[in-house]
């Protein structure tokens, strides 16, 4: 379970995410919606402790997940959304490295990277430095990395943003099987085609506040019509819209 | 405005003289910003540095500075050459240069324009995998104009070269009895071997570009990088009395056609004084020039039939599989963990972070012995402990390079880290155990030469040897805490990665433990090794605290005073006690006085400078010399209580006939006469209780309660003390820590300590 308590993040003056609270439960696909700028990966990078709350916390599985982060991470897979990797490593060796530093011994740490690799299509490139990968190879090496040691709760930021359309078909439909599996899955997007696709519940994040929560059809309910999510998302992303009656979930 | 000059393409000195600003700009800001640290909207100003105007200064004192250092250094080399390539007795200050002379000096400009060369090349550009021709070709510039502008803008654009031509030129022209018009003849004669060498440097960083790959031009950077350094030794050594044998043999065997190089030309161009044979060189030069541009552009263009950028640079990735699959299943004879395979493999194929930590600081270590004045280099391998320091010092410099930057080899990697169910600081400290065990390579062969070549190997050589050999693992755990501050892994620009306070601070550490090799006294020796030790782990402890905010700086808490402030400053009062001593009392004998003002200077070096550091970073909890509660009258009880237990124990030592031996033991402490009353009443307590009560204690007290911290503070400034003190120095030290806890300034625990010292001197001259 995934539990925001009044987090919040602020840059000096300017507040990047204001006094968030939220509750995913076990088993959701919650999709993190919002425009450019508007605190996504700012949330996403404070429940990997990459961040630090200003005020608040977040907690995952009822830990903190800045002061408990190591603990957080056993069970939490995370994809940033531009996944940068060591210089020359290869994709292989890349995978084996994160799956023994998730406990595993070398051999079964290297028997599951060849798995994952098969299973994402990235075998002829597994012996190529990872830096060198196509922006959907990274992706997917990324996926990879996030998914090698089984977690209950994947962390996806951005997870089909700049891939072809092929690369992104395989990505949701990897998604999907996940949650399928019980995996609980928090992911931000801007692409509304893909919340609606995947996700089974939504927020919406506008200028650091949640705008408003709920499925898919709460929320075309809310704005009383029955309209395409795209609508749903620009009527509340609009200028002066104030967050009244916001997180009902 | 729509002119219509604004829909052709942009012409050749427009575009040069754009470039040209470009380069400019980013060279000045690559300097100036270094010491600016960007600001976020509302930053507090918590950046190690805010702004400074002063670097810009320093840019303008130093370049003629160096400019100036250089042009000695050539014309010293000029005056070797004329000493090996001229008859003996030959006086040549005329104005005309001998043929071999002037080939000599040819050669001379010739290593000294390949080094430059080198120096450029290897300076940066080619690692990185963007490539600004990529994007300059993207710009309305026709493709000649943009090579030539090129050219142009890297021969004025050019700080190594200026650095290296513009001086050996001004030197020739000296010598060619120029006087007020040494600095334009300097300048236009360097312009002409400039152009060629932005001419190579293009030539080659285009070439290799489109042939290898990312990964094969960071290798080969790595190898040009050590190559330039060799040159530039070489190129130096020229110029040094008593080093350049073996360059001059080189130069005395050049070929005569040298003359007709560009090199030999400028030489003779510069030194002739006849107008119309002058003219003719000067024109032969320009012609000589003239012809290698075109060609060289010639070649370029050639180069770039294809375009920019080399296709398929990841297809030819593949061809390059070695035995890769197979590595994972081999067994290992050493128990080495995820990380330290991870580096020791980036280690095997990055070359240029493996010239970085290991193979730069030897060149530089040994360069700087080889050419430098000190007598090191003869000297280490009679005398154990030269020979110690230097191993030292070589593998804490690679240490710098190495260990210090664990969290910048992770860089914008960093974020892998955060996603695994283990704490940042295991990774840590898995890396430096190995460094800690790789930098003890070079030492261990240095002395194991040492041993072969000793006259005799005994004691002190093992002493020696043993403090360097256990201080490497220390000061591998202090680099890699130390780095946790001092880097920064997210930056772009490779210079801006570390921050340079710590990485002196690192250095004057390091520094600090080279005393720990070099004093007779092995208690003082011992006494060394464990504050290194307890530095690193009082260091580590604060990294520790760091740790969460690595990708936030902005919401780290801001710095406080902790324990191992109170170590470094122990440390450095340890040394700058010593470094005092020696300069006043040099080789006379020890007077009370001497002894109270080394003390004093010691100490108020290490006050001044803990206080100048804590002002500077904004430090909270700066220990108070006056509170709003002195307490003055409980240290005073405080101090008189520990005081009765020092006398008692005088007492019991008496009794058992022991003082003599002791006392005799340390006799410095008795024989200072009158002045042991400053030293012990107002000196002794202002320092120590700084560092060991407002430092180490309060440092302690963060994290710790009240009697542990009193009892650790105390052993520690118990051990610093002559051994036959120790018990009651102890005993003062946690009454003085109890009252520094009730008081919260330091007036009554230094109260303590001075009426502590009164009644111990007190009944030492009047009741023994």
């Amino acid at each position: 379970m995934i539990e925001f308590q009044q987090l919040s993040r602020t840059y000096g003056d300017f507040t990047a995410v204001h006094p968030l609270s939220l509750e995913i439960r076990n088993g959701e696909v919650f999709g993190f919606l919002g425009p450019n700028g508007a605190g996504k990966t700012t949330t996403i990078r404070m429940m990997m402790g990459i961040l630090v709350p200003s005020g608040g916390r977040a907690l995952i599985n009822g830990l903190d997940c800045h002061s408990e982060r190591a603990l957080v991470q056993r069970h939490v897979g995370y994809l940033p959304d531009n996944p940068i990797y060591y210089d020359f490593l290869r994709g292989r060796e890349i995978l084996q490295f994160v799956a023994e530093m998730h406990g595993m011994g070398r051999r079964e740490a290297a028997g599951q990277a060849r798995r994952m690799l098969a299973e994402f299509g990235l075998e002829e490139v597994v012996d190529e430095f990872a830096v060198n990968y196509s922006m959907g190879m990274k992706k997917k090496l990324g996926l990879a990395c996030a998914l090698i040691h089984d977690p209950q709760v994947l962390i996806l930021d951005e997870p089909i943003n700049g891939l072809d359309p092929r690369a992104a078909r395989e990505v949701q439909d990897r998604l999907r099987q996940a949650a399928a599996s019980g995996k609980t899955i928090f992911m931000s997007t801007h692409l509304l085609d893909m919340a609606e696709k995947v996700c089974t519940r939504v927020g919406i994040i506008h200028r650091g506040e949640l705008t408003a929560t709920g499925t898919l059809d709460e929320l075309r309910a809310r704005v009383n019509s029955n309209v395409s999510l795209e609508d749903v998302f620009l009527r509340l992303t609009e200028e002066g819209v104030t967050p009244e009656g916001a997180s009902t979930p | 405005m729509n002119a219509p000059a604004r829909t052709g393409a942009v012409p050749l000195w427009r575009s040069t003289s754009l470039l040209i600003r470009l380069r400019l700009r980013r060279l000045v800001n690559l300097f100036v910003a270094g010491s600016q640290g960007k600001k976020k909207p509302g930053d507090k100003t918590r950046t190690g540095n805010p702004g400074k105007k002063s670097s810009k200064v320093v840019l303008f004192l130093v370049w003629p500075l160096m400019l100036f250092s250089f042009g000695a250094i050539t014309a010293n080399s000029v005056m070797n050459l004329h000493g090996a390539l001229d008859p003996p007795g030959s006086f040549w200050i005329t104005v005309e240069f001998s043929p071999a002379l002037t080939i000599g000096i040819a050669f001379l400009l010739f290593i000294l324009w390949m080094a430059s060369l080198l120096i450029t090349i290897g300076s940066g550009e080619l690692a990185k995998s963007e490539w600004d021709l990529e994007w300059l070709i993207t710009l309305p510039v026709r493709s000649d104009t943009l090579l030539w502008a090129r050219i142009a803008e890297r021969s004025i654009v050019n700080p190594s070269g200026a650095m290296a031509l513009i001086p050996a030129c001004a030197a020739i022209a000296w010598y060619s009895q120029y006087r007020w018009a040494v600095p334009i003849i300097a300048v236009l004669a360097a312009w002409p071997l400039l152009l060629l060498a932005s001419l190579v440097r293009t030539l080659i960083d285009t070439g290799l570009r489109l042939r290898m790959r990312a990964a094969q031009l960071r290798n080969l950077h790595a190898v040009i990088s050590v190559l330039s350094i060799v040159t530039m030794y070489l190129a130096i050594s020229i110029g040094l009395k008593g080093k350049s044998d073996f360059m001059l043999g080189i130069a005395a065997s050049m070929p005569d056609w040298l003359l007709y190089t560009p090199m030999g030309l400028t030489v003779r161009a510069i030194n002739e004084r006849s107008f119309v044979d002058a003219t003719v060189l000067v024109l032969s030069l320009l012609a000589e020039v003239a012809v290698l541009l075109w060609l060289g552009v010639m070649a370029l263009r050639y180069q770039l039939r294809n375009g920019v950028v080399a296709g398929g640079a990841r297809d030819a990735e593949r061809k390059a599989v070695s035995n890769a699959e197979t590595e994972a299943d081999r067994p290992s004879l050493l128990k080495l963990s995820a990380v330290h395979r991870r580096e020791l493999a980036l280690l095997r194929r990055d070359r240029n972070f493996l010239v970085q930590s290991l193979v730069l600081p030897l060149l530089i270590v040994g360069g700087q012995l080889l050419l430098g004045t000190s007598g090191v280099a003869s000297s280490m391998w009679t005398n154990p402990n030269v020979l110690a320091s230097v191993a030292f010092g070589l593998a804490a410099y690679s240490l710098s390079m190495s260990a210090f930057q664990t969290l910048n080899s992770e860089g914008h990697a960093l974020w892998l880290l955060y996603t695994f169910p283990r704490s940042i600081e295991e990774v840590l400290k898995d890396k430096a155990k190995l460094w800690g065990v790789l930098t003890l390579f070079y030492p261990l062969v240095l002395f194991a030469i040492g041993a072969f070549v000793a006259p005799s190997v005994g004691w002190t050589f093992f002493a020696a040897m043993l403090t360097a050999l256990l201080g490497i693992p220390i000061y591998a755990f202090i680099a890699v805490a130390l780095g946790v501050f001092g880097s920064n892994p997210l930056e772009q620009q490779p210079n801006q990665k570390v921050k340079p306070a710590y990485v002196y601070l690192y250095m004057s550490l390091s520094a600090l433990y080279i005393y720990a090799i070099v004093t007779p006294q092995p208690v003082q020796r011992l006494i060394f090794m464990v504050l290194s030790m307890l530095l690193a782990a009082a260091l580590w402890q604060k990294a520790r605290d760091q740790l969460g905010y690595l990708l936030d700086p902005d919401a780290s808490p801001p710095p406080r005073v902790s324990t191992s402030d109170g170590l470094i400053a122990v440390m450095l009062f340890f040394v700058a006690q010593a470094v005092a001593a020696v300069v006043i009392i040099g080789r006379g004998r020890a007077t009370g006085a001497a002894v109270l003002f080394a003390f004093s200077i010691g100490g108020a070096i290490t006050y001044a400078l803990m206080r100048y550091v804590y002002a500077k970073a904004k430090t909270e909890g700066v220990p108070r010399i006056l509170g709003d509660n002195s307490q003055a009258l409980l240290g005073i009880v405080a101090g008189a209580l520990a005081g009765a237990v020092g006398v008692f124990y005088m007492y019991g030592l008496e009794a058992l006939d022991l003082l003599e031996t002791a006392m005799e033991a340390s006799k410095s402490y008795v024989s200072l006469g009158l002045w042991t009353l400053p030293l012990a009443l107002i000196a002794a307590p202002l320092f120590e209780e700084f560092i060991f009560r407002g430092l180490i204690f309060g440092g302690l007290r963060r994290s710790f309660g009240v009697w542990p911290a009193a009892l650790a503070s105390a052993a520690l400034f118990a051990i610093v003390h002559p051994p036959f003190s120790i018990i009651p120095v102890f005993i003062l030290g946690v009454c003085a820590a109890l009252v520094y806890e009730r008081s919260r300034s330091l007036l009554a625990p230094m109260l303590v300590h001075a009426t502590y010292n009164g009644i111990v001197i007190g009944a030492q001259t009047f009741l023994l």
